[in-house]
């Protein structure tokens, strides 16, 4: 067995190599970016990972939202994973325990705010969502996971959306942990990044499973969702929302 | 001198009591046992009381009592009315002239008497001299409260007054007017003599008046108030319809009607109900007046100006973010944290001129931004606004920043928050905006700087109570910044709480946050869009999140006028009056507050920049401070005191013309009748002084002598005979 203070630097090292430069531009600060947290000892699958780069890229051209192009890798048990509010757990396979560090570094950074997006590459498998509930278990042992209502703002932060699909159609809701009216953990069982990535050449990484492409764009749009969710919480709760998004989803399912 | 006897001089009470006690004892006893053995012998009883009675006045010993006395004048004391309202004219003098002149008269009639005199209006009674020659009595106080006149003088040691005279018009604070003879006695009948009354005067002025003003309820900001105004009318007066208005005045700009309505006038009083909404919370100052009719003789009780004290119940915001970023999530997430702030929140998703969602506006969720409607119709509502890091121009909010600043300078509260799109670089430079926030905006290529900093707090920033809560947390750490906006000047009465440790304007460090004040209204200007640190951040997860809130708890707080936030408390010591000779105002700092203290005192008028009268006190001046200020006009008045280098805490207050004392004119008699009535006195008017009844004199004694009856051996020997002579006259009776 590694020497923890080896796994915490060779982790460290591995974040490292692709973070964004520390030197942000004005107004960049806030921007939003979606991190890789990584756990154990496994590096995530980096094409994947590009899906990140995806997700930013389709946030800053479809939206106002300011957005980070850099893939980060954020270690759970490094406080770096405190300087943004949002990362990505990500995976196929079952994750190993969590350390105690990164049980601790993950309930601090949910405890001040900070929302996690776990996202199953092989929802078939289920291997990693088993596992990633078993550790949010313990990191967040109050906490139940629970279906996230087909009414809630996140699927009408941006897009009105009837349900939640990524590369594979999966089961048709999120899940999520909640912290008071926060989701602070959201579920998906719809491989999302797999969606969103893309080859150096243009191309998506991974077909859709369906084949169909309109669930690709319904994916993108989960996506960016998502990412307003993060940044505007439930401003689409607000009251002077309520009235027209009502109005557009009866003539939508007419 | 006068002779008398006593039944003892040195033996207590209760000695007294139980030798009369026994004596009646034995002579029943005595009577019981004669009759019961059916004898009818006079001489055994006469033996038997004599020996009982010797007995006792053995045990108490009488004594004779010589007194010397003399016999002096009563002591008479004269209440005479000081409120203001006896400055009211009548018949070519002063009610206050008459009820002097009436002085004079009762000294004439009551030269026999000790006679004192003493002013009451409200407070404590104030001693006028009758050595003086002429009499001068002042006017001062709102009210007449007799009550509490007469409570005062019951309560005073010494000799008690055997009649009591009272000089007034009549209109009393108190006794109230509606009290029943029981209830009227109880109010004036503590000192149990008689209280004469002398009406000064019987004749009403010719006058229309605001004769009261009642809120229904507590003021509430954005919430209707309904104001009842009662109207008098009197004299010879065409009394008919009496319009009536109320304005709130502001700072810097004309005064804002806020209602107006028409007394209907019977039997000389009519009341008018008018909704007020005030928007602004904190001590507001309204103006209530009413268009006298003509040959209105006292102008000065057509117009009142009262402070009315707002609450908040919730504090309503108008958040407006240019993009969604974690800074714009950090606020909005402490904002809806907050219960007592009401949000309204329009962040703009996207930009119709560059984004690309792909999909129909019924597959948006995205509403357009109703940019006319908020400025148009619902600004006023609005506590305070917050500007996000928006653009002025793109947004098509340049078209209402005037009315934008028109807003803060009627009490609005403006927070612009920095981002590439805030200040100039939302092209906010060089507007009607500009001139409101608390520092300029240099108009140059470059709106911002990119080089990460980590603020520094100034002089003021370390002594502000707004930057109190995050210095508990932090102490004087603040985390890094990633840019700022340029900021230039602070401008005249803003306070810098941070400035940038590296760049500078005209040879002073830029500022990052200040504050001011524009009009009414305060505003707010954070020059950097990375708060969120504060939030979210390493540094944050040492105080778990908490500085966040402290510092948006802080300027949100100040913005409002919290009074936690706030440098000083001021008050006004008693009521201002114009034609009084100063107006007291106390400063009291607030825990912390050190330096020097500085008041500056302003009328509010639509002049924007009137002239201020400054008052200076050291850091060593005794808490609290009292400041004069003379020569005050009738009207609303804002005072700021500033401690130190801390922001300035403003009051506002109102300076009335007439006040309550002139609100009702007329005088009444029947009023003073009935409190001479309730009391055994006599009402007369001053016509009538000298048959008001003097009364007895009060005898004084000067010296005493006390001697025993007979000496103790005398009382002792004459019951030891007395008893023996029962005994024997017992004995041949055939008694035991």
């Amino acid at each position: 067995m590694a020497h923890p203070r080896f796994r915490l630097s060779r982790r460290a090292a591995l974040a490292a190599l692709a973070a964004a430069p520390l030197a942000r531009a004005f107004g960049q600060d806030g921007a939003f970016h979606p991190r890789i947290l990584l756990t154990g000892k496994r590096a995530p699958d980096p094409a994947r990972a590009t899906g990140a780069t995806g997700w930013s890229w389709e946030l800053i051209r479809r939206t106002s939202a300011p957005a980070r192009l850099t893939v980060s890798r954020i270690a759970a048990d490094s406080s770096e994973l405190l300087e943004e509010p949002f990362s990505v757990w990500f995976g196929a396979d079952a994750v190993e325990p969590l350390s105690e560090p990164e049980v601790r570094g993950l309930r601090l950074y949910l405890s001040l705010g900070g929302v996690l997006f776990v996202d199953d590459s092989n929802p078939g498998l289920g291997a990693f969502g088993r596992s990633v509930r078993r550790e949010l278990s313990r990191v967040l042992p109050e906490s139940p996971v629970v279906r996230l209502p087909p009414q809630h703002v996140l699927y009408k932060s941006y897009y009105l959306l009837d349900g939640p699909v990524g590369r594979v159609e999966g089961p048709p809701y999120l899940e999520t942990i909640q912290s008071g009216k926060i989701a602070c953990v959201i579920l998906s069982s719809h491989d999302l990044l797999g969606a969103l990535a893309q080859e150096r050449g243009g191309g998506w990484t991974f077909p859709i499973e369906s084949g169909a492409q309109d669930q690709r764009e319904l994916a993108i749009r989960l996506a960016i969702n998502l990412a307003m969710y993060v940044l505007c919480l439930d401003y689409k709760d607000d009251q002077v929302h309520a009235e027209e998004l009502m109005r557009r989803r009866g003539r939508q399912r007419q | 001198m006068t002779k008398s006897w006593a039944i003892t001089e040195d033996v207590s009470r209760w000695v007294v009591i139980l030798a009369a006690t026994l004596l009646a004892a034995a002579i029943l006893l005595l009577v019981h046992e004669l009759r019961s053995r059916r004898q009818r012998s006079w001489a055994i009883f006469a033996t038997g009381l004599l020996a009982a009675l010797c007995v006792s006045l053995a045990a108490v010993r009488p004594v004779w009592v010589q007194a010397r006395g003399n016999l002096v004048g009563p002591r008479v004391v004269v209440l005479v009315d000081q409120s203001r309202r006896m400055r009211l004219s009548d018949a070519g003098t002063t009610r206050l002239q008459k009820a002097t002149d009436a002085l004079g008269s009762i000294s004439r009639h009551f030269q026999n008497a000790r006679l004192s005199a003493v002013g009451f209006s409200e407070g404590t009674l104030e001693s006028i001299s009758l050595e003086r020659q002429p009499l001068e009595i002042t006017a001062r106080g709102a009210r007449s409260d007799l009550s509490q006149a007469l409570r005062e003088l019951s309560a005073t040691p010494g000799e008690r007054p055997r009649a009591v005279i009272v000089v007034s018009d009549g209109r009393l604070s108190r006794p109230l007017a509606d009290l029943d003879d029981a209830r009227l006695r109880e109010a004036v009948g503590l000192l149990g003599v008689p209280v004469h009354s002398v009406a000064v005067t019987d004749t009403a002025p010719s006058d229309a008046s605001i004769r009261s003003i009642r809120a229904a309820g507590v003021a509430v900001a954005h919430q209707p108030l309904a104001v009842t105004v009662e109207v008098g009318c009197d004299g010879t007066l065409p009394c008919g319809r009496i319009p009536v208005r109320i304005r709130e005045l502001r700072d810097g700009v004309a005064a804002a009607e806020l209602a107006n309505g028409v007394a209907e006038m019977q039997d000389g009083v009519g009341t008018v109900e008018l909704e007020i909404t005030l928007d602004q919370a904190g001590g507001r100052v309204l103006e209530v007046s009413i268009d006298a009719p003509p040959g209105d003789l006292v102008p000065e009780n057509d117009t009142r100006y009262l402070t009315f004290v707002v609450a908040r119940d919730r504090i309503r915001l108008l958040h407006l973010a240019g993009r969604p970023t974690y800074d714009v999530r950090a606020l909005r997430r402490w904002l809806e944290s907050d219960e007592s702030v009401d949000v309204v929140a329009f962040f703009i998703l996207r930009d119709s001129e560059g984004d690309e969602p792909g999909a129909s506006s019924l597959e948006l969720a995205l509403i357009h931004f109703p940019v006319d409607e908020l400025f148009n119709e619902h600004l006023r509502s609005f506590d305070a606004i917050i500007l996000q890091d928006i653009d002025a121009v793109k947004y098509r909010l340049s078209r209402y920043l005037a009315r934008l600043a028109g807003y803060v300078e009627l009490g609005g509260g403006l927070i612009m928050v920095g981002g590439p799109s805030s200040f100039a670089g939302g092209s906010y430079a060089g507007t009607p905006l500009d001139s409101i926030l608390p520092v300029e905006q240099p108009r140059h290529d470059k709106p911002s700087d990119s080089k990460s900093f980590v603020p520094r707090y100034t002089e003021a920033g370390l002594s502000a109570a707004v930057t109190r809560p995050i210095r508990d947390l932090l102490g004087v750490a603040l985390p890094e910044m990633a840019g700022a906006n340029f900021l230039g000047q602070a401008r005249p009465g803003s306070i810098v709480l941070w400035e940038h440790p590296d760049l500078s304007v005209a040879g002073q460090s830029m500022p990052v946050l200040a504050l001011g004040e524009a009009g009414d209204g305060r505003t707010i200007a954070l020059g950097v869009d990375s708060t969120h640190r504060l939030a979210f951040s390493p540094m944050a997860a040492n105080v778990a999140g908490r500085a966040y809130g402290a510092l948006w708890d802080g300027l949100l707080g100040w913005l409002m006028r919290d009074p936690r936030y706030e440098a000083a408390r001021v008050e006004v010591v008693g009521e201002c009056l114009e034609g009084e000779p100063e107006t007291l105002l106390r400063v009291t700092r607030l825990p912390g507050m050190q330096g020097q203290l500085s008041l500056s005192l302003t009328q509010l008028t639509p002049e924007p920049h009137p002239e201020p009268i400054v008052r200076q006190l050291p850091a060593s001046a005794p808490e609290p401070a009292e400041i004069a200020i003379p020569g005050l006009k009738a009207g609303g008045y804002t005072a700021r005191v500033r401690i130190g280098e801390a922001p300035p805490s403003r009051h506002d207050f109102a300076c009335e013309r007439g006040g309550v004392a002139f609100a009702d004119s007329r005088p009444d008699r029947a009023r003073l009748e009935a409190v001479s009535r309730a009391t055994g006195g006599m009402a007369v008017d001053l016509a009538n002084i000298e048959r008001l009844p003097l009364p007895a004199a009060t005898q004084v004694s000067a010296e005493r002598k006390v001697a025993p009856v007979a000496p103790p051996w005398v009382w002792t020997l004459a019951s030891a005979v007395l008893l023996g002579v029962h005994w024997i006259t017992r004995r041949n009776g055939g008694l035991p």
